[in-house]
């Protein structure tokens, strides 16, 4: 491909893509976006909806052990629970229903233990300088916050008031979280997610699955989250992307917290993503493909369609070349004519005035005579060249000038007087004097009449006749060459104007000249016919209009 | 030595058909031709014994080229056709090579290129009718030997 085609090919792909393409992406992009927003809304739903779930479970949990103790505390004297056996008994009955309790104790207002029963030896505490006494006395109900104790193992503390004025009396539990523990866990998501409370403080209540121990501090910064549930993005202090809800306890200062991956929760956006990208890659190559082999095919029948018509443009200026030779060689081949006819005429002469005794008795006499034919025979040469150069003459554009038909006929037989005195052929002119002066070619003219009058010459044997007439007849002015040779054989008649058609030998006629002359008269508005009567002659007609 | 080959030229540039056949006469070979395609049928009417080859241009007024092809194809099966074409027609001119063209020249030809041409087809077609005289000759003697 040419450079100025390869240079339209990639304009015209450059634009088909970008007019393809952009459309293309901005439709995915904005499903993609779309879906996406979508599917992160409903992520933080669910979070929130898990969230707000596993509260109330804890919450529960909570409350249950707390109103277990607070309908213990409360229809339970303190009397009854100090006997010996009676908290053992009532322990018991708590534990045989899965209440996860370490242990049961009895205070009393001046924060003695009057009852306990437990693994510790706690029998002898006093508990009045301790902060959730102090708290259980003036609020009623306590739950403390997680710890290790003495075991290692995470516990907490329930105590709840059995108001008597000074009579009060506190029932204190210590809860096993494990089982809590469990229920906040039960919340954590995929492989990534965790879940797990903290304090007001913002220390672990459970322990979280990644990055921390129980009652190590989470790093959360409490003072931001809100009281109601909420889902926020966050990063933490590792740097760890997270999608996290957030729920307070209704009736602790717990917060519970659920993080999830966000690139695992989105996981399934993921793939569509992927999968959207596969397509949208897939169908841009498909695009791209076909457009380039499109724009390819396309410029290159453009460029072939260029190429053909500058053939074209050639040809043309071809044929005008040869229309201004075909100008130049008519008016050379006339200039040329006559000094050759003058030439052909000498030469003749000298070699009808050197005759045998002059040729015998003059030492160079064989010579003159052989150069002399020599020189005849090239004149029939140069005559042969200039007719047929004239023959160029034919395709021009008809120069229109005023003339008299007879004056270009006798200029054309001029030209062939010479070979009809040669072959003895008698040449009668039979021209009507009362003609028009018409608007024709003048060059073209006297090629048809050169044509008509050289076969006619040809036609005829030695000694021949030959009749050249003209008149004027019905709008139109009729030149006729007639000759009394073979005439035209009826089987042939159809073909005499068709081109190459000759009955002339191999190398004597080109069989142009009639076909020549036949669209000559046509384009100048008039017409050739003949008649012919076997071995009588033929005669030609040509019509030229008079207007 | 140069055989004379009978050809036929069919286009409606009377300009280049004429010089090519003036070209084709100076050859010795026989030339006749036809400014387009109804005057081709026409003069094969009239003569097409003396026909080896038909030259015909695929673009011409009236009866194009592919028309042309078939109608020559079909009545007169033995001629050898030779195309020429533009660049825009070559489609065409495999379509008629289909269709039995023996070959086909871009315009504007190189004369050497359609002699080169002009006489592989007229030794691809007098091959054929060697192989038809042939069969002829085997049939005409098996029929004989019937008869016997």
């Amino acid at each position: 491909m040419h450079k100025v085609y390869r240079r339209l090919a990639k304009r015209m792909t450059a634009t088909a893509l970008v007019v393809a393409l952009a459309p293309l992406y901005a439709v995915g992009a904005g499903i993609y976006f779309y879906f996406s927003g979508i599917q992160e809304e409903q992520i933080k739903h669910e979070l929130s909806t898990l969230a707000h779930n596993r509260m109330s479970a804890i919450s529960l949990f909570l409350d249950e052990r707390t109103s277990v103790l607070e309908v213990l505390a409360q229809t339970s004297s303190k009397e009854a629970l100090t006997q010996p056996g009676a908290l053992e008994k009532v322990f018991g009955l708590l534990n045989r229903r899965a209440w996860s309790f370490l242990d049961l104790g009895v205070i009393d207002a001046q924060g003695r233990h009057l009852a306990y029963v437990g693994p510790y030896p706690l029998e002898d505490r006093n508990y009045s300088e301790a902060p959730w006494f102090r708290e259980t006395m003036l609020r009623g109900t306590f739950v403390s916050d997680v710890f290790l104790g003495f075991r290692g193992k995470p516990h907490f503390v329930v105590a709840v008031k059995h108001s008597a004025g000074a009579n009060s009396w506190i029932l204190r539990a210590t809860i096993d979280s494990e089982v809590f523990t469990r229920l906040v866990q039960s919340a954590q998501l995929g492989q990534r997610g965790d879940s797990y409370i903290v304090n007001c403080e913002g220390n672990y209540q459970t322990p979280p699955r990644f990055g921390g121990k129980i009652l190590d501090p989470s790093g959360i910064d409490l003072k931001h989250v809100p009281r109601r549930i909420n889902v926020v993005e966050r990063t933490t202090a590792e740097g760890k992307h997270l999608l996290t809800a957030f729920a307070w306890l209704p009736k602790k200062d717990w917060l519970m917290v659920i993080d999830q991956d966000p690139r695992e929760a989105l996981g399934p956006m993921n793939l569509a993503r992927e999968l959207e990208l596969a397509v949208l890659g897939f169908s841009s190559l498909l695009i791209a493909a076909s457009i380039i082999f499109l724009v390819r095919h396309m410029v290159r029948r453009l460029e072939e369609q260029d190429r053909e018509r500058m053939a074209f443009d050639a040809q043309l200026a071809h044929s005008g070349r040869l229309v201004s030779l075909g100008r130049m060689a008519a008016g050379v081949a006339h200039e040329i004519n006559n000094p050759l006819a003058a030439i052909g005429e000498l030469a003749g002469l000298l070699d009808d005035l050197i005759d045998e005794d002059f040729r015998k008795s003059h030492p160079h006499g064989t010579l003159f005579k052989e150069n002399l034919a020599k020189i005849q025979q090239h004149v029939e040469r140069v005559r042969s060249v200039t007719h047929r150069l004239l023959g160029f003459a034919r395709r021009m554009e008809p120069h229109l000038e005023a003339l008299e038909v007879n004056q270009v006929l006798t200029e054309a037989f001029s030209f062939l007087e010479r070979e009809a005195k040669l072959k003895g052929v008698e040449v009668k002119l039979e021209l009507a004097q009362d003609l028009p002066s018409l608007q024709t070619d003048r060059a073209q003219l006297q090629q048809v009449f050169l044509n008509l009058l050289n076969n006619a010459l040809d036609a005829v044997e030695e000694g021949g006749h030959l009749r050249l007439e003209s008149w004027r007849d019905d709008g139109e002015v009729v030149v006729s060459v007639a000759d009394n040779g073979p005439g035209i054989p009826e089987d042939m008649q159809d073909s005499v104007f068709d081109p190459f058609f000759t009955t002339k030998g191999p190398g004597e006629g080109t069989g142009l000249g009639l076909s020549i002359s036949y669209s000559i008269m046509q384009k100048l508005g008039g017409s050739i016919t003949f008649e012919s009567v076997p071995h009588q002659g033929a005669t030609f007609y040509v019509h030229i209009p008079i207007s | 030595m140069i055989l004379s080959i009978g050809v036929l030229l069919v286009d409606d540039q009377r300009d280049f058909t004429e010089m090519l056949g003036l070209r084709l006469q100076e050859e010795g070979h026989r030339v006749s031709a036809a400014f387009s395609g109804e005057h081709a049928l026409q003069a094969l009417e009239r003569g097409h014994e003396t026909v080896d080859v038909v030259v015909l241009d695929l673009k011409m007024p009236g009866l194009d080229g592919e028309e042309t092809l078939k109608a020559i194809k079909e009545r007169w099966p033995q001629l050898e056709v030779i195309l020429l074409t533009g660049h825009g027609s070559i489609d065409t001119a495999v379509t008629c090579l289909k269709a039995g063209a023996f070959d086909y020249l871009l315009k504007p030809a190189y004369f050497s290129e359609l002699l080169a041409k002009l006489g592989k087809a007229r030794r691809l077609k007098w091959e054929r009718e060697e192989r038809m005289r042939m069969a002829e000759a085997k049939l005409g003697g098996r029929r004989s030997g019937g008869l016997m």
